[in-house]
């Protein structure tokens, strides 16, 4: 055929445009709904807690992506100072992923644990007090305003839709909707009634008064607890590199 | 216009030719360099597709021919590591931190060793050189410690964690203390160390310190603190962690309304475990990385 | 010019004109915001603890200002008024080239609006919440039908190549923003997306690849086929060039996404058809910038008196250069080192400001006075534009080379114990300098566009004013 009759013809020419394009988009994507590799199979891996998914919220809203990566490349270097590297399972909740491009600061995927919520306050409030060559950006206002957590079963609620139209499941038991706010309040309350939490979403949840104040619940209290569960579900001590490529 | 370029004709075609110069094309053939790079790419390519994981099938990719993947890339730089540092590592290991360090080739690796862990685990809340920024994180290079200086102490801190309780003793924050008894405490703490103080609040402070507060009961009846301080003539178990009150060194701040903060709220500084009391949360370090660090942070300059 | 006055009742010329208007304003405007987080980076205080202008904040709002508001812009103006005299059409319908004129700046005003305010769906250069993705996909419908309807009423058979382009980016930037932007809205500002992790990841960076290929590149190069051989009178050099080249690159384009995606917990075998996909794609890449170039042959004398040959100039050859860079960083072991550090943004860079806004540059001075049936204000300021620009590009480029590569050198040096050397703040720190310099780069850059926009409101004022004696 020359090449005289495609672009002499509109309808032929964007049609061929959008065979040509859909190739390479189907072959890479599709498959790594149905290779069962894709994901490793271990275990730990749980939903956000309903405070945890608001900080993640918070996360996505201060745009703490643009300098900070969630993903740790098998690499010794990145093994000696972050950790193991970070598994497909871990970020399977993560709506929208936040592995990110850029490291103008560390990566975070394995952060949590490792400060204290009392270095995490001032941290977010003054980043260069504890670490003067910082060049990230001062977050005073977290600790000032109140957490929103009103509509904490819409999200989880559409994070279920969301995650179902993909994969097929939910994310959240109706159990663990149900107990939305009585969960998000007791994991920023350290001293209250933890077990139902324990119970929901398993023995790794981190309880503390994240932002420091007790009584009051923050955005900052939402963004540490996120923070301090990052890279804890799973257990490395036993894991083994999985079949995998 | 005619075209310099004789030997080559347009394919005859022109657009938008009612002013300026028309748009022609000319006939040149793909330059044979461009052409042949390109299959070379290609050739290329299939040469990786065979030798890598390239092409997603039903159950699985193709494997390549090298076996090779990320993982496994990791593990052989992994052990390659392992193996360059073992001459230095299996001593370490099997050695005690007192022996160690008397090595002066061993205390160097372990040094250059523990610099590197600190640097991205401890340096964030200790600062660099152990020199801290912020309140609330003690400094360690100086040769004030809360839990002591030696290389075993220092160890089972970063083994452990340390969670020292200061507790809250203002009434209305659940303490059982009046807020001019709490001011009164704040006057005597400031007299230990020779600041400003009132001198009439700081007496009766000092009947609640030695009495109702029973704060000597932790930081000794000279205030000298759990490590070098005695209670009712007995030595303070130093685990408590409290801080020496009359030596003019400050974790959390020396002004009066931090140490009012501090005596009515309480203070519960938490130093992570990183060793065996590691709680199975964030980021683990080996028994080898800790006597590392110890032999680090113990030759700072404070190191006992 | 008496034939132009013809072309401005034959075409809708007053599209174009709006559109070229908002391209120089949302130039200023992306240029500065990119400048102002560049300093935001070299000194932290300017975030002055005011949310809206964090650098979180403002960074995707710079994103998204140069690729879609100047861009976007761009490439409707230029577009349009290719697609117009190359069919010797008029637009396809007034109503729809306006819809498209308003939607698409309502679009970016709420972009304007919504990103300081944190409302964003977190995934790079797709931020815009779902009612701003709503009327994306309406303006984009909208852009199809007027220009596909434009192309229908042309008077010559063949199609340019210029619309090739076009057309291929229009298309696929369609199917793009609908399969990135697949979300379960939670309130009128707030959704997640159907997708999470790994897949996800895969979407966006087919997405976030080929914005670059489609919205950076081929619709670009489309603009270059047409103004480069206007501009340089000269005919295209290789027809048959353009055919392989064109179905090359649109092709080879789709599968290089996960090159974004090196060793992180996607599969090996993505990063091996990422990769390998990359590298077949210099020569097609490579084939717009030879056809470019080849055109300009013959006219090298214009370089010494046309600055507006000289932008163009340089645009092909940091276009040649960044879609060098690209498949070499794209070499997985390469990517190991460049990945997450300054060189990935001195390659962007390389890219958006020595390619898409030298091209644009170039396309905008060419187009600007027969727009307004005018010769250019000033010829000299077009040269001082040049230079700044040139000079602010090349110090932008080679300082983020330097701290790129020094971060990623740093990131994994190891002394001779075998134990890493600094900590990641000692790489902060050893970034400062050149994230100074690159401020100061960019500096440039943005003053070599107020001169720009001077001279074009000269231009447009002198047209104006001699429009006006004309019918007195
Ligand atoms: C302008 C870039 C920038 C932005 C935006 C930014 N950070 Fe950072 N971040 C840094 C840098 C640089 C460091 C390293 C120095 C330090 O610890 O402050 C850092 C360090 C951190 C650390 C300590 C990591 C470690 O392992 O030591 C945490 C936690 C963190 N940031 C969280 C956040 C969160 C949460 C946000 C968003 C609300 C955010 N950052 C936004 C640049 C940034
Ligand atoms: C989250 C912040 C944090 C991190 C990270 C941290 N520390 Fe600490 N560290 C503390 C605090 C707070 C204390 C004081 C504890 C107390 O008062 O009970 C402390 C105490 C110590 C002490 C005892 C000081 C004394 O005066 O007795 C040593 C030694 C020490 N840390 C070493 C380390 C080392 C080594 C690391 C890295 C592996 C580390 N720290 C990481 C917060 C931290
Ligand atoms: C249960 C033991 C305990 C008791 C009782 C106690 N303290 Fe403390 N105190 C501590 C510990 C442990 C710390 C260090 C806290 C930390 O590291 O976060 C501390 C810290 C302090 C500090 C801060 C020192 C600094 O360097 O910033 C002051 C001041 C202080 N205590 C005064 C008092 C006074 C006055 C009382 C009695 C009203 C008292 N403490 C009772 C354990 C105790
Ligand atoms: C005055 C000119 C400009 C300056 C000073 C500038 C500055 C910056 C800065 C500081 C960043 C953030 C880098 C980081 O996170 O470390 C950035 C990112 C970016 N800029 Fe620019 N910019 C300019 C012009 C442009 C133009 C014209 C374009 C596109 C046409 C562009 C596209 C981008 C893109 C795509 C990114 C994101 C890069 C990535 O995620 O890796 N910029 N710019
Ligand atoms: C053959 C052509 C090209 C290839 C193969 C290519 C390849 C790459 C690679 C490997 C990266 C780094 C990804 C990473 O490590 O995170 C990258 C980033 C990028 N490139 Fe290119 N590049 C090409 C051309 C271009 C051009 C011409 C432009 C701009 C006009 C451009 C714009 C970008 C942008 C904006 C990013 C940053 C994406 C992000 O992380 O946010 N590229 N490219
Ligand atoms: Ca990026
Ligand atoms: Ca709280
Ligand atoms: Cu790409």
């Amino acid at each position: 055929m020359k090449h005289e009759s495609i672009e002499k013809n509109i309808p032929l020419m964007s049609i061929l445009v959008v065979i040509v394009i859909s190739i390479g988009a189907i072959i890479e994507i599709f498959p790594l709904f149905w290779i069962d590799k894709t994901i490793e199979k271990v275990e730990g891996i749980r939903p956000y807690t309903p405070l945890e998914l608001r900080g993640r919220d918070i996360y996505v809203r201060e745009g703490c992506y643009n300098c900070h990566s969630q993903m740790i490349r098998p690499f010794r270097d990145e093994w000696e100072r972050y950790g193991h590297y970070s598994l497909a399972a871990e970020s399977k909740y993560d709506h929208p992923f936040q592995w990110a491009s850029k490291r103008t600061g560390p990566d975070l995927a394995r952060v949590g644990g490792k400060y204290s919520s009392l270095w995490h306050q001032s941290h977010m409030r003054k980043p260069q007090s504890v670490v003067p060559e910082s060049v990230m950006p001062h977050y005073p206002w977290l600790e000032k305003s109140k957490l929103e957590y009103g509509n904490i079963t819409g999200r989880m609620n559409a994070l279920n839709t969301a995650h179902s139209i993909a994969y097929g499941e939910t994310m959240y038991t109706e159990d663990m909707i149900a107990n939305a706010k009585a969960d998000l309040e007791a994991q920023a309350t350290p001293d209250s009634n933890t077990d139902g939490v324990t119970t929901r979403y398993g023995n790794k949840v981190a309880f503390d008064n994240f932002d420091g104040k007790a009584g009051e619940i923050t955005e900052l209290d939402a963004l540490v607890a996120y923070l301090q569960m990052l890279g804890t579900l799973v257990d490395f001590t036993n894991y083994k590199d999985q079949e995998r490529y | 216009m005619s075209e310099e370029n004789k030997s080559v004709s347009t394919t005859g075609h022109q657009w938008d030719d009612e002013e300026g110069y028309p748009l022609q094309e000319l006939n040149n053939p793909l330059p044979t360099w461009w052409l042949y790079t390109f299959y070379f790419t290609i050739a290329l390519s299939i040469v990786w597709w065979i030798l890598y994981p390239a092409w997603p099938m039903s159950e699985s990719a193709t494997r390549g021919t090298l076996g090779w993947t990320m993982h496994t890339q990791l593990r052989e730089e992994l052990a390659a590591a392992k193996q360059g540092r073992a001459v230095y590592e299996e001593q370490i290991d099997s050695m005690s931190l007192n022996d160690i360090v008397k090595d002066s080739g061993l205390k160097a690796y372990a040094e250059s060793a523990g610099k590197a862990i600190f640097g991205d685990n401890c340096r964030p809340c200790h600062g660099q050189a152990g020199q801290n920024n912020t309140p609330g994180f003690p400094v360690l290079n100086d040769d004030d410690w809360i839990y002591g200086g030696k290389l075993a102490n220092i160890s089972e801190t970063i083994n452990n964690g340390r969670g020292g309780i200061m507790p809250i003793h203002l009434e209305s924050a659940g303490g059982s203390f009046s807020e001019a008894q709490v001011n009164s405490l704040v006057d005597y703490v400031m007299s230990l160390s020779g600041m400003d103080h009132d001198a009439a609040a700081a007496a009766k402070g000092k009947a609640l310190y030695n009495g109702d507060a029973s704060c000597y009961t932790c930081h000794g009846n000279d205030a000298k603190g759990s490590l070098k301080g005695k209670a009712d003539g007995e030595e303070i178990d130093d685990s408590v962690g409290a801080p020496n009150l009359t030596d003019a060194i400050w974790l959390y701040g020396s002004s009066r309304d931090v140490i009012y903060k501090t005596i009515a709220y309480g203070r519960n500084g938490k130093m992570p475990a990183w060793g065996e009391g590691f709680q199975g949360f964030g980021k683990q370090l080996t028994p080898l990385d800790i006597k590392k660090l110890a032999i680090y942070v113990h030759g700072l300059g404070g190191g006992q | 010019m008496a034939q132009s006055t013809t072309a401005t009742e034959k075409y809708d010329y007053t599209i174009v004109k709006w559109f070229s208007v908002m391209t120089v304003v949302y130039a200023i405007v992306g240029f500065l915001l990119g400048d102002f987080i560049a300093w935001e980076l070299a000194f932290p205080a300017l975030n002055a603890e005011i949310p809206y202008i964090t650098f979180g904040r403002l960074r995707p709002l710079h994103t998204s200002a140069v690729i879609f508001a100047f861009g976007g812009s761009a490439l409707f103006a230029t577009s349009y008024y290719v697609v117009q005299r190359t069919c010797k059409a008029r637009l396809f319908s007034d109503t729809i080239s306006w819809f498209t004129f308003w939607g698409w700046n309502a679009v970016i005003v709420l972009a304007v609006i919504t990103y300081p305010l944190g409302l964003t769906q977190g995934q790079e250069y797709a931020e815009t919440i779902w009612p701003i993705d709503i009327l994306i996909t309406l303006v984009w419908v909208a852009y199809f039908i007027n220009y596909v309807g434009t192309l229908a009423k042309r008077k010559d058979k063949h199609i340019f190549v210029a619309n090739w382009f076009y057309l291929a980016f229009i298309i696929t930037v369609a199917v793009l923003h609908l399969g990135n932007n697949l979300q379960v809205p939670v309130s009128l500002t707030e959704s997640y997306p159907i997708f999470a992790g790994v897949q996800n990841a895969m979407i966006q960076w087919w997405y976030g690849h080929n914005a670059v290929g489609f919205f950076l590149t081929a619709a670009f190069l489309g603009m270059m086929y047409y103004f480069i051989p206007k501009q340089a009178e000269r005919p295209i050099f290789s027809y048959r060039l353009s055919i392989v080249h064109f179905w090359a690159l649109i092709f080879l384009y789709i599968w290089a996404g996960p090159h974004h995606l090196h060793y992180t917990a996607l599969p090996d075998w993505t990063g091996t058809l990422g990769m390998t996909f990359s590298l077949m794609l210099i020569l097609p890449s490579w084939g717009g910038m030879i056809n470019g170039i080849m055109t300009l042959s013959g006219a090298w004398d214009k370089l010494r008196t046309d600055p507006i040959i000289r932008f163009m100039v340089v645009s092909l050859s940091f276009y040649g250069m960044s879609t060098f860079e690209g498949p070499i960083m794209s070499i997985k072991e390469v990517n190991a080192l460049s990945h997450y550090t300054d060189w990935t943004v001195g390659h962007v860079h390389s890219g958006a400001l020595g390619w898409v806004a030298f091209i644009s540059f170039g396309a905008l001075y060419h187009m600007i006075p027969k727009l307004w049936n005018t010769r250019i204000y000033s010829t000299a300021l077009i040269s001082l534009h040049f230079w700044l620009a040139t000079i602010g590009v090349v110090i932008y480029i080679v300082s983020m080379w330097v701290s790129g590569i020094m971060q990623g050198l740093m990131w994994r040096a190891y002394d001779d114990y075998g134990n890493l050397v600094y900590s990641f703040a000692e790489t902060v720190d050893a970034m400062h300098i050149y994230y100074v310099m690159r401020a100061f780069g960019g500096f440039l850059f943005l003053i070599g566009g107020l001169i720009m926009a001077f001279n074009v409101f000269k231009t447009i004022r002198q047209g104006v004013r001699e429009a006006a004696t004309a019918t007195a």
